[in-house]
């Protein structure tokens, strides 16, 4: 347990709960994201990430518990908060007559840092975005990339990104995992939402899984890794019973058919499954790793594609 | 920089505020065109005589063979005003609702600028904007004046426009305020629209009804209008009047979007 003004914890939530009406977009989320972490919030589709980000920006007001950026209540005090926090939104909308250029201008007198074009510009180039084209032309991609631009203005502390690779084609996500890695390796923070693991598997340090509004895990990338589970299949030259198998820990999804196994098994329950299978006759033994996605749906559940 | 939302709205507001302050000034420059053939009609004053009364009582005129009478009947009547106050209501609901509504708000509520700050420096834009806009009539009146042999009085025609500009400024900064309050851009322009027109109806109307002089006072059309300013130029209450509603409008918006949840 961190004390809440701990210097190296920058978001802190304690049971933070948030009702809409009769309902309860999230529920007594205890949270706390560090110095130099990317945090990825993970979760369906409507379990709450938004929500959450919400309540980070000001926006909305908790209904229990409480949030804390920088030791400060955002409810409360929203402009220092975000003086120390680059925000971008899930739906991006701009003026679409205005430049690209003239909304940096414009968000960088609000932050009173008129020098950032620099910023912008050094961005700009690494995204491959024209700053010069009325925003309205942009595609939807592009439109991401100028949200990325307005939200690293100013050289906030930390980073608040709600779905921001949705849009972008590989290389440009590419480009942007660098960029969020290289504000975290500066001490930055970046909290960032995604529905899909996928998205935010190389850039994140620890993940949080939001589940119908409520926090059902955090984890290290590092555990999820180590126990990224093997899809194996084995054929036998006899029938085989389940029974055979049962009592391997970890082993999930057994399926016996006559002479096949098929099952999902971390890394860890390997060996003693290898051990299972040398009793009987095997005719065929296929061993895969499965993608990380399958992994995270595996423990913790929630719809495939999310969307 | 200080102000530098009021800065951004009015930037971002500069060409819709325009086109209504040309249309506006087109439109009172044809009124002054006319004024050369209407003088000549007296028959323009009988048809007046045969209009009933409550339309007379609304225009507050009856004579439209003075260039007073005549541009009391034709812009400060009815027509400026509305448009007026119209061009307000839509710039008032605009600012904070509108903006939501597009979600677009993020853009200055992610800033590091207080949401006071928001309420009060779009208010301020609104104000400005419906100032702009009576100016434009008002330089619309005195170009005329000169043109068609109005003689209207300059001084009395500035403080026509400054009424007026407050009139505007008054029901635009009461959609921004529905606005912050609700986030409901149908409401940010119903509700003034419809208290704008019961306003309106009030001013006019309670001269001929007698239980609604006593509520005259409250309608901030009879306080910008109802001295008659093209006879008597500035009415210091009615300045004041006005001024003090903006006020005390704005700062009622502070804490109603102070405490609300927004879809940035």
């Amino acid at each position: 347990m961190g004390t809440p003004s701990a210097p190296d914890v920058v978001v802190n939530t304690t049971g933070l709960t948030k009702r809409f009406g009769s309902t309860v977009a999230l529920s007594d989320v205890d949270l706390e994201v560090r110095r130099g972490e990317v945090f990825g919030w993970l979760g369906p589709n409507g379990a709450g990430k938004t929500t959450t980000l919400r309540l980070l920006m000001g926006f909305a007001r908790p209904t229990a518990g409480a949030i804390r950026v920088h030791g400060r209540d955002p409810w409360r005090q929203p402009a220092a908060v975000h003086r120390e926090v680059g925000w971008l939104p899930g739906d991006p909308a701009f003026h679409d007559r205005l430049t690209g250029r003239a909304h940096v201008r414009m968000a960088a007198r609000l932050r009173r840092s008129p020098d950032d074009d620099k910023t912008a510009d050094a961005v700009t180039e690494r995204l491959g975005l024209d700053l010069d084209r009325p925003v309205g032309t942009l595609s939807r991609g592009n439109r991401q990339k100028l949200a990325v631009v307005l939200a690293l203005l100013g050289g906030p502390q930390l980073l608040v990104l709600d779905e921001p690779t949705s849009g972008f084609d590989p290389l440009v996500q590419q480009e942007f995992q660098a960029l969020v890695r290289e504000h975290a390796a500066a001490g930055g923070t970046v909290l960032l939402s995604s529905h899909v693991l996928g998205e935010v598997q190389r850039t994140a340090d620890r993940i949080g899984v939001l589940r119908a509004g409520r926090l059902v895990a955090v984890e290290e990338m590092s555990v999820l890794r180590g126990r990224s589970l093997h899809r194996v299949q084995a054929r036998f030259d006899a029938p085989v019973r389940a029974a055979d198998f049962a009592g391997v820990p970890g082993l999930r999804d057994v399926q016996v058919t006559a002479s096949t196994l098929r099952c999902a098994a971390p890394a860890a329950a390997l060996d003693a499954l290898v051990g299972r299978l040398a009793r009987h006759r095997l005719t065929d033994l296929e061993c895969t790793e499965a993608d990380l996605e399958e992994t995270f749906l595996a423990y913790y559940g929630g719809e495939p594609g999310g969307r | 920089m200080a102000a530098e939302v009021l800065r951004q709205t009015v930037t971002l507001r500069w060409r819709g505020t325009v086109t209504w302050a040309v249309g506006l000034a087109a439109l009172v420059l044809l009124y002054g065109a006319l004024w050369p053939s209407i003088r000549d009609q007296p028959s323009l004053t009988d048809l007046l005589d045969a209009m009933p009364e409550v339309l007379r009582s609304l225009l507050a005129t009856t004579d439209l063979s003075t260039p007073v009478g005549y541009v009391q009947a034709e812009v400060l009547g009815l027509t400026g005003p509305l448009l007026v106050v119209l061009y307000a209501i839509v710039s008032g609901s605009a600012s904070i609702a509108g903006e939501e509504g597009r979600h677009r708000l993020g853009l200055l509520l992610a800033a590091p600028v207080g949401r006071a700050r928001v309420v009060l420096e779009q208010s301020g834009a609104v104000v400005l904007g419906s100032l702009v806009v009576a100016a434009s009539l008002t330089l619309a009146l005195l170009t005329s004046s000169v043109l068609f042999g109005l003689d209207l009085a300059v001084g009395h025609v500035v403080a026509a426009g400054l009424h007026l500009g407050l009139l505007g400024a008054v029901f635009g900064v009461l959609a921004v305020g529905v606005g912050a309050a609700t986030g409901s851009r149908v409401l940010a322009r119903a509700v003034p629209a419809v208290l704008a027109v019961l306003a309106y109806l009030l001013n006019g109307l309670a001269p001929l009804v007698g239980w609604l002089e006593p509520l005259r006072p409250l309608s901030p059309f009879w306080q910008s209008l109802g001295h008659q300013p093209l006879l008597t130029g500035v009415s210091v209450r009615g300045v004041v009047v006005c001024v003090a509603a903006v006020a005390v409008l704005a700062a009622t918006a502070v804490p109603a979007f102070g405490r609300r949840d927004v879809m940035a």
